[in-house]
């Protein structure tokens, strides 16, 4: 179909898997309203240009999994027409927890591109 | 609902058959939730669109139904699990999680590590019970302490062998290296800390009740086994061969023909309870081999 190669793919997917919750807590918590995952999805897929970041199916576990470990909180409203949506906001643990995560991916970043620029010395 | 989403959730479903309960029950919520708003922005856009022809593309995007249950599945393993609400039933019936132990792999390893237990279990007790009564009876002479050592070394190796057994056949995650040991110890530190650490002393624990429950375990088995077939086999051997139950002096008793039926579905019904018994003992040992096996910290 796409001619990404597979090992690409695997890197892009492991890339993917490690930053999910801190896209999807950053999302939820620049929303000024409680948001739904429909929206979260159209959000990150703007903002994802090309290849879109991943399958939009596997970011509703991960939202899931942020509000079970209290990060962020949900509640049912139903809607207009078809199923209820859950919508999402942050919690304070949230937002404690999305500050310490900018700062671990910017060490991770600084990181990264110096090894990559070959700047890192030990 | 559309017909086209209908599909994707029974498909999803099916794909995430082995998940919590509430996992499926989230996976199936979000993916109708969001499949459903798709669909009704992308034709609010176009009007004149089909939902048809709209829908390829938002599950495309939204990912195929074995990719989002993989995806359910992983944050199952990494968060820790809650209790799913009770009454709530949303995965196949109870009906079909009774005979589901037919299909499911560890069901057979189980059944086969109960029947190897009673060789192993022998093995087992006989080397510790020799090893234990030679290391008593040698200790006065020169070689009764390096004795010993080699046995509790043994123990330990015994331990690990026996480890991976059960997670090759029973599937717990048992140690793939011996405990490390301080080389810097020398050789009566290295002692010293063999016999000080539990897990030697339980490791030979478990050698010589292995042979108890080895022989519990395979009676079991042996018996429930021969139960179920013959209750099998029960209607060949009233028609054909017309052998009666019980025989007493010039007696011969015989169960009545319309019971056959019963008899054989009886033999089915324990022939599951069998493979029941075989996993849920499997777990069970398991989670005590994990207790007497591994060192606790």
């Amino acid at each position: 179909m796409n001619a990404i190669p597979m090992e690409d793919r695997k890197f892009q997917k492991e890339l993917n898997a490690g930053t999910a919750a801190l896209v999807l807590l950053s999302v939820v918590n620049r929303s000024t309203e409680p948001i739904y995952g429909y929206q979260i999805t159209k959000l990150i897929d703007a903002g994802s240009g090309d290849v879109p970041m991943m399958k939009q199916g596997a970011l509703y576990p991960v939202l899931r999994s942020l509000e079970k470990t209290g990060l962020l909180e949900s509640t049912v409203e139903p809607s207009v027409t078809g199923p209820p949506r859950r919508y999402y906001r942050i919690t304070e643990g949230g937002r404690a927890a999305l500050d310490r995560w900018t700062e671990i991916w910017n060490e991770n970043k600084a990181f990264v591109d110096s090894v990559l620029k070959g700047t890192y010395h030990e | 609902m559309n017909k086209a989403i209908d599909d994707y959730l029974v498909k999803l479903k099916t794909a995430l058959a082995e998940a919590d309960r509430a996992t499926i029950q989230d996976a199936l919520a979000d993916a109708e939730e969001h499949l459903t708003t798709a669909l009704e922005q992308a034709l609010e856009k176009e009007p004149g669109l089909a939902a048809e022809a709209a829908l390829p593309a938002i599950i495309e995007t939204y990912g195929a139904p074995a990719e989002v249950a993989a995806a359910y599945k992983e944050m199952e393993n990494m968060t820790p699990t809650t209790l799913a609400i009770p009454g709530l039933r949303i995965s196949a019936p109870r009906r079909n999680r009774f005979f589901s132990v037919i299909g499911d792999v560890r069901t057979y390893g189980s059944l086969l590590y109960m029947l190897v237990s009673i060789v192993t279990g022998i093995f087992y007790f006989t080397w510790a019970a020799a090893g234990l009564s030679l290391s008593a009876g040698l200790i006065v002479l020169v070689i009764g302490l390096p004795f010993f050592t080699a046995f509790l070394l043994s123990a330990r190796g015994i331990a690990l062998l026996e480890g991976r057994i059960i997670e090759g056949v029973l599937g717990e995650r048992m140690p793939r290296r011996g405990a490390f040991f301080r080389k810097d110890l020398g050789w009566w530190g290295g002692f010293k800390a063999l016999v000080a650490d539990r897990t030697t002393w339980s490791a030979v624990l478990y050698m010589i009740l292995q042979m108890p429950l080895g022989i519990l375990y395979f009676t079991i088995m042996i018996t429930l086994i021969a139960l179920s077939l013959s209750l099998f086999a029960m209607p060949i051997i009233h028609y054909v061969f017309r052998f009666p139950i019980a025989h007493t002096n010039h007696h011969d008793y015989f169960l009545p023909g319309w019971s056959m039926p019963l008899v054989a579905m009886g033999g089915f019904l324990l022939t599951i309870v069998t493979l029941h018994a075989a996993r849920g003992i499997g777990r069970l040992h398991a989670r005590y081999a994990k207790r007497m096996l591994l060192k606790r910290d």
